[in-house]
Order: C-alpha cells, then sequence, then structure tokens
C-alpha cells in the first residue's frame, strides 16, 4: 500500500497525437504537445550543426545514440535541417520506447518540473494494450524514473468514469485512429472492442490532398517570410530549404491543415453526395501567408469519411489509402458490431449511454448525426443515446479529466502499485494491480 | 478484487439496512451517499411512500445511490416485488462527484446480495415510473 497522498501524483495520456499531463486534482492538463517527435540522425549532423547551434539546441534535445531527438511544440515548430518527424506509436502501439521516453522527460522534467521520484503516476492505457507493453512501462517507470508508485488505467474506462457512468459504450475519435470500447461495470470487454484507422489525422490528410488537387498549395510557416512593407500591407517572400524532409513539411501542413479542418469542417445531416452539395456556399479561411482560400463541399465531405469510409475512393490524392479505408467500417456500424459482441442483457444499457470522446468528437454536429445514424441502424426496442459533454475541454480531455479525479480520490490512494510491491513480485504484477 | 477501482469502503450500515429492506420489508427505499471514504446510508423510506416520495428524495445536482422495493401486479395477476439499484448521477454534478460514485459502483452493488434490476440514470427521465415497469417485467 502506498500511502502518501500530501504530493499529488502527476497524470499522463499519451495519445497518438497530442500527450496530456498534468497534476491529479487539476481541472485540465498543464501540459498539451504533440506525441510526435523530431529526430536527427547523427551521421548527417555536420551539416546541421548550425541549425543546432543557433537553436541552443535546447537540454530537452537528448542525444541518445547515433541520433538527436526533439520533443515538444517549440522544439519541433523550429525548422532543421534533416529532421524526420517520426512517431513512437503504430496503431496504438508503442514501437520506440527510446522516444517515449523522451516524451516523458519532455512533460515531467521540461513542462511540469517535478522530480518523478516524489511524485506517483497514473498514466492512461490504450485498451489494446498488451501485456508485454504494461510490464515493460512498469519497469521504465519503476527502474528509471523510480517513481514511488504507479498505476495504469484504460482510457475508456476513465473516460466513462468520468461522465458517471461504469456501464457504458465509450467511442473514442482520436487522432490516430478511432476505437469503440464498451466498459461495462468498470471493466473493458476486450472482445468487443473495435478499432479502425480513421482518426483526426487521417481526416486533415484528406483535406490536405484535396485542397493540393484544387492547386492550393498550402505553405508551411518556414517557407516563407512576410515582411509589413507598408501599414497594412504585406509582402511574402518565399524562403528555401533544400534539406527540409519531407515528413518534416507533412507535419507542419498538417498544423495548418488541422485547423483548417477544425474551423470550418462539420459533419453532415445525411449521407454525403455530390450533388445535393455542389451548390454550397464557400467558406473563407486565411492561410498563414495571407492568402484567402475558399471551401466548398469538402466542409461536408471529409468529416463524412468517419461515418463512410469508401468515400476516400473519391478524394484526389488519397489513393494509397483507400485499402486502408476499405477494410474500416463506418462508425455507426463500428457501434453496431461492437455492442453485437456483447452479452445480450447489457445491450440495452450500451445503447442508452454511448459517449462520445477525443480530439475529433469537437467536429460540429458529429454527435446528432451519429445518434440520427444509429437511430436508423438500430433495433426497435432500444433507446440510443449518444452523450458528449458540452465542455469542450471535457470533451477533449475526457481521458485526462478521469485520470485526474480518480488519482487524486483519498481512497484511491490503497490502490497504487507501489515501489515495494514492485521490488518484491516484479513488473508481472502490475497485470494483478492494474487489471 | 475485492475493491473497487476508487478504494471506497461500504459501511455496515448500509449492509444491514439492505438486508431489512429485503427481508423484513420495513422500507421502500433506501438512499446512499458518499461521505469521507466510505459508503454510508442517507434516507430510509417508509413502505407506504410511493415512488414520486422516492424520485423526490434525489438531489437534482449531486449523485447517489439507492435502491427501491418496488410492488406490482403481472398479466396473470399475480402480486410480485423486485429491488431495483439504481445509480444516480446527473448530469449537472460535478465531474469529480461523477467519477467517485462511478468508480465505487461495482463493489458497493456487491456488497447489497439480492439486487435484481439495475439502472443508472443521468437525467429524470431514464428513470420514470414507466422505465421501471418496464424493467421489471
Amino acid at each position: 500500500m502506498y500511502g502518501g497522498d500530501e504530493v499529488s501524483a502527476i497524470v499522463v495520456d499519451l495519445g497518438s497525437h497530442t500527450c496530456k499531463a498534468g497534476y491529479a486534482g487539476e481541472d485540465a492538463p498543464k501540459a498539451v504537445f504533440p506525441s510526435v517527435v523530431g529526430s536527427i540522425d547523427q551521421m548527417e549532423i555536420d551539416d546541421a550543426d548550425n541549425s543546432d547551434k543557433n537553436s541552443g539546441s535546447g537540454p530537452e534535445s537528448k542525444s541518445k545514440g547515433k541520433r538527436k531527438l526533439y520533443v515538444g511544440s517549440q522544439d519541433l515548430g523550429f525548422r532543421r535541417d534533416h529532421m524526420e518527424v517520426l512517431s513512437p506509436t503504430k496503431d496504438g502501439i508503442v514501437v520506440d520506447w527510446d522516444m517515449v521516453e523522451n516524451i516523458w522527460d519532455h512533460a515531467l522534467r521540461k513542462c511540469l518540473l517535478v522530480d518523478p521520484k516524489e511524485h506517483p503516476m497514473l498514466l492512461a492505457e490504450p485498451c489494446s494494450n498488451t501485456q508485454q507493453q504494461r510490464e515493460k512501462t512498469a519497469e521504465i517507470m519503476f527502474e528509471k524514473y523510480q517513481v514511488p508508485a504507479l498505476f495504469l488505467a484504460k482510457n475508456a474506462v476513465l473516460t466513462s468514469f468520468a461522465s458517471g457512468r461504469a456501464t457504458s459504450l465509450v467511442v473514442d475519435c482520436g487522432g490516430g485512429s478511432t476505437t469503440v470500447a464498451p466498459v461495462h461495470d468498470g471493466y473493458v470487454l476486450q472482445k468487443a472492442v473495435a478499432t479502425s484507422p480513421i482518426g483526426g489525422e487521417f481526416l486533415t490528410d484528406c483535406l490536405l490532398r484535396s485542397l493540393e488537387h484544387k492547386g492550393l498549395s498550402i505553405k508551411p510557416r518556414y517557407a516563407f517570410k512576410r515582411k509589413e512593407i507598408r501599414p497594412g500591407e504585406f509582402q511574402i517572400v518565399d524562403l528555401d530549404f533544400p534539406n527540409t524532409t519531407e515528413s518534416y513539411k507533412l507535419y507542419c501542413q498538417r498544423v495548418i491543415v488541422g485547423d483548417i479542418k477544425e474551423c470550418v469542417c462539420r459533419a453532415p445531416d445525411t449521407p454525403y453526395d455530390e450533388t445535393s452539395y455542389s451548390n454550397i456556399p464557400m467558406t473563407p479561411y486565411e492561410l498563414p501567408d495571407g492568402q484567402t482560400i475558399e471551401i466548398g463541399a469538402d466542409r461536408f465531405k471529409i468529416p463524412d469519411v468517419l461515418f463512410n469510409p469508401s468515400l476516400v475512393q473519391t478524394i484526389p490524392g488519397m489513393e494509397s489509402f483507400v485499402e486502408t479505408a476499405s477494410s474500416a467500417r463506418g462508425l455507426p456500424q463500428m457501434v453496431i458490431e461492437s455492442i453485437n459482441k456483447c452479452d445480450v442483457d447489457i445491450r440495452r444499457e450500451l445503447f442508452s449511454s454511448i459517449l462520445l470522446a477525443g480530439g475529433t468528437a469537437s467536429m460540429q454536429q458529429l454527435k446528432e448525426r451519429l445518434e440520427k445514424d444509429l437511430l436508423e441502424e438500430s433495433p426497435q426496442a432500444a433507446r440510443v443515446k449518444v452523450l458528449a459533454s458540452g465542455n469542450a475541454t471535457e470533451r477533449r480531455f475526457s481521458v485526462w479529466i478521469g485520470g485526474s479525479i480518480l488519482a487524486s480520490l483519498g481512497s484511491f490512494q490503497q490502490m497504487w502499485f507501489s515501489k515495494s510491491e514492485y521490488e518484491e513480485h516484479g513488473a508481472s504484477y502490475i497485470q494483478r494491480k492494474c487489471p | 478484487m475485492a475493491n473497487s477501482a476508487s478504494g471506497m469502503a461500504v459501511d455496515d450500515e448500509c449492509k444491514l439496512k439492505f438486508l431489512e429492506l429485503k427481508a423484513k420489508r420495513n422500507y421502500r427505499f433506501i438512499i446512499f451517499k458518499i461521505e469521507g471514504q466510505q459508503v454510508v446510508v442517507e434516507k430510509l423510506g417508509s413502505p407506504d411512500e410511493s415512488y414520486e416520495d422516492f424520485t423526490a428524495s434525489l438531489p437534482s445536482d449531486e449523485c447517489r445511490y439507492a435502491v427501491f422495493d418496488f410492488d406490482f401486479t403481472t398479466n396473470e395477476n399475480c402480486q410480485k416485488s423486485k429491488i431495483f439499484f439504481i445509480a444516480w448521477s446527473p448530469d449537472s454534478s460535478r465531474v469529480r462527484m461523477k467519477m467517485v460514485y462511478a468508480s465505487s459502483k461495482d463493489r458497493f452493488k456487491r456488497e447489497l446480495d439480492g439486487i435484481q434490476v439495475e439502472l443508472q440514470a443521468t437525467d429524470p427521465s431514464e428513470m420514470s415510473f414507466d422505465i421501471i415497469k418496464e424493467r421489471a417485467r
């Protein structure tokens, strides 16, 4: 048993798109930054050296092995020659622990300024986390960070609890994927979990390709200089950095297009079809370089990909993803499939408490559309109810908020997997402590 | 696992009162709340109180657990009763409170042996008398 509730615990939710970290008991995470890292192979460091010195090659950029890693919005915002942008996870599973450690380091030491030795740590984990992954996490936390206590909680369970339900169907529309997970009495029903690779990031890519196909170029912020020549009048000077990697360019474009998506896109009330949306009014959006673009049918078409992945075929430039999309199911189908895999006795309850969470859940009209589609496709007797927090922060950070509250409960202090238990039973004990 | 996800304890009084409701039938309903680090009895309803009296006893902006002993007559004209467990978690209550109640529910419910129907409600429409009647069947 770990008995230190005087020090607040740290809660970290490392998602596929953003990492959320903060102190337990607070309403929102203190640190929110991209969960991708910039990486420069040290082989090529010679000519990249100059730009490094300019940025002061901050202490957070750590030399590990043969590469140098850059973490956090600020470090990623600065363009460096040969810097690739890489993700430590693939389909929700960690593939590069070195990067994950760098992200944790950044969150704990740079953003929160805490010594991990002094704070219990609650980590949110995806439903699909394997036993080996959990043990590895415990090992790193206790051996490297020497945390006094650890707890791993499932994303879906935290979201469900934070909405006041022990039983619910959690629809988590995240950055990298969408996961539908039934939670019953506080446990995820693993067999009925459905995932699809279509998340916010995928929609952003669809929009980016579609805009490019229309001849609009999305200029990353590093690729031009904006000078005020007369008051209110600007001149754009293009800059050329031939050593910039494709992945960094894409990362920067995604930041811009992601914002366009959040500003103008909304889920259509009925399935998208080309003819009825051909005459809708255009919505203007001003790009960072001052160019104003107008977005028409794409406003509705892109979000509809969530409901009908085969729509990707009609988006120019997305050909290489057609296969991914054709194997994916639409959101309503995923919900119904998942519910049908559960015991008959709890289906009714699940239909009436469908929780929408994750970053993409903030999409306008998404909740209304999902509810409407489900009403049409669900059994007659079911009372379909889709719930989403009215508060945008709560919707986006529901997992983190759930973790924050759980870790700050006085009664929770006996639940931690403590360092002494780790020393006595080993890493595999995590499976018993945090089921 | 003996503990709930939140590690909340249950006061013995809860189990005793529930047994009385079940065996002696001297209460219509019991409302429980979480106080400090355990679940305690907040209110007892006498057998002649109605379902309306029961719902009126639930606060509109705070979470509670409750059990209700529901008497009804089946289509075959047979007198029956069923014990409902209701997790009341109104949308307007604070996130922290919702979290505490949801994460402690599983453990608490298992302490009360003999619950026949379970319901979670976030607004009054989810526990209307019609729904109770429907679920009792």
